[in-house]
């Protein structure tokens, strides 16, 4: 579903990708992590184009990023995006903030994209919330409407940077649960985070970056109890601490 | 002092100033419609990545900035003529407002759109959205809203600069000041009532920014992080 082939990318001198190859296949869910600055966020953007590779080959659904033939709006509507900061549209309810995109770009007629809008909207727990505006929203509420926004284009492949590390620590679980909720209905994944309960429950694998480069893949049995290399030993012993 | 005063002029002028402040009015309605127009499309081709199109409306920007309203009427108005293009007062008068007006309401709108923030652009991008579809459903709706204050506050210049149309010889408010004045040797008659006709415009002008503000007020923006 997603495949990178010795990806390189630099910003200007800084070498923030560096030669990763990777891939994810359908249905499986990913979980990314690693210091900050490793480059991990990055990688996710490059998947839908908000970051442009230098070289080598990325392949999403079939298609490979860069190429003539590829439709990157057309793509994109088959990739969903979950950021760190929510961007919920802010003039817009939460009910019009998930029907934005399938009424213009997949052009679903109101009535229907509407239904769809509020069934995906209670799913995700906020079915008393259709006309609320983002500002009238909890932190942990707006990214469960972001999360429903992306559900709603019925995409093959959903993305999220960090989609907690906003939040505070009591809407983290909320937000979990409803990405657990994705995952287990079989949602191709690839999750920026730092959340190993999250890790442990739903992700196939884990891939650990530093300083631009896989370092280690692994499942999160194998990873967690059992790293393979002194920096993935250093950061679990960091965040596990807590 | 006060007896030197004549009311019963100025009523014996109200008229005349009934037409002025009609006539600034809608030449300032009419200016300013054309300054948005000239204010849109400067402010469309300078937020484009082609030079070719930014260049000319940065250069035309910096050129209205640059140079008194007054040198530019006066060009239209004496230097066009020279050029060959003859066009009535009140026409010349229009334009310079509206090309003068314009260079600052590009730069206000410009302002508006980039206020928008990047997270709300990729939010776009990341569902598929063209470039058009963005400015239309999730740019341009923010940006109006950071932008009407300031385009009323450029509304209240433009009001105000309508006065040197006077010196084409445009009846309006200040020419109406400038009648009284000559006719009947009482400039502060004259002056005074100009003045007091801007201040009824000026009012009028804030309370619809008021009224917008509150009326923008209605929907809640911004998002809690």
């Amino acid at each position: 579903m997603i495949e990178f082939r010795g990806v390189n990318k630099w910003f200007g001198a800084l070498h923030v990708l560096k030669d990763i190859t990777l891939s994810v296949e359908p249905r499986e869910v990913v979980v990314v992590c690693g210091p900050s600055g490793s480059g991990k966020s990055t990688l996710i953007r490059c998947i839908n184009g908000l970051e442009t590779i230098k070289d080598g080959d990325l392949v999403v659904d079939g298609q490979r990023l860069g190429d003539r033939a590829t439709n990157m709006t057309e793509l994109r509507t088959e990739i969903g995006f979950v950021f760190q900061a929510f961007n919920l549209y802010p003039h817009k309810t939460a009910l019009e903030n998930v029907t934005l995109a399938p009424i213009h770009v997949r052009k679903i007629a109101r009535g229907e994209a509407e239904a769809s809008g509020r069934e995906m909207l209670a799913k995700v727990g906020l079915g008393d919330k259709f006309n609320a505006y983002p500002s009238e929203l909890s932190g942990g509420q707006q990214q469960r409407v972001a999360i429903a926004r992306c559900l709603c284009m019925r995409p093959k492949i959903m993305l999220f940077d960090e989609p907690t590390s906003a939040l505070d620590p009591e809407m983290i679980s909320e937000v979990l649960d409803v990405m657990v909720g994705v995952a287990e209905e079989g949602m191709t994944m690839m999750v920026v985070t730092h959340e190993m309960g999250f890790a442990r429950k739903v992700a196939q694998r884990v891939v650990f970056m530093d300083a631009g480069a896989v370092v280690e893949t692994g499942t999160p049995e194998e990873f967690f109890s059992d790293p393979k290399t002194d920096r993935s030993r250093a950061f679990l012993s960091k965040i596990l601490r807590h | 002092m006060l007896e030197n005063f004549s009311f019963r002029t100025i009523v014996e002028y109200l008229p005349l100033f009934g037409q002025g402040f009609a006539a600034t009015l809608w030449l300032s309605i009419v200016s300013f419609a054309g300054a948005l127009a000239v204010g849109i499309i400067l402010c469309a081709m300078n937020l484009q990545r082609s030079r070719l199109l930014q260049l000319p409306a940065k250069i035309y920007i910096d050129a209205i900035r640059a140079t008194p309203l007054l040198a530019q009427l006066y060009f239209l108005y004496f230097g066009l003529p020279r050029l060959g293009v003859v066009l009535p007062e009140l026409i010349v008068g229009i334009l310079a407002l509206a090309l003068n007006s314009g260079a600052y309401i590009a730069e206000i709108i410009r302002a508006g759109i980039l206020s928008i923030s990047r997270g709300q652009v990729e939010a776009g991008i990341a569902s598929g959205m063209t470039y058009s579809q963005r400015m239309r459903l999730v740019i341009l709706p923010q940006a109006i809203r950071v932008t009407i204050p300031p385009l009323l506050g450029q509304a209240i210049v433009l009001v105000k600069d309508s006065a040197l149309l006077s010196l084409i010889s445009v009846a309006e408010l200040t020419r109406a000041g400038q009648l009284l004045a000559s006719d009947r040797f009482m400039p502060a008659e004259g002056f005074l009532t100009t003045a007091a006709c801007y201040l009824v415009l000026y009012y009028g002008l804030k309370s619809l920014a008021v009224l917008s503000a509150r009326w923008l007020g209605v929907r809640p923006i911004g998002s809690r992080t």
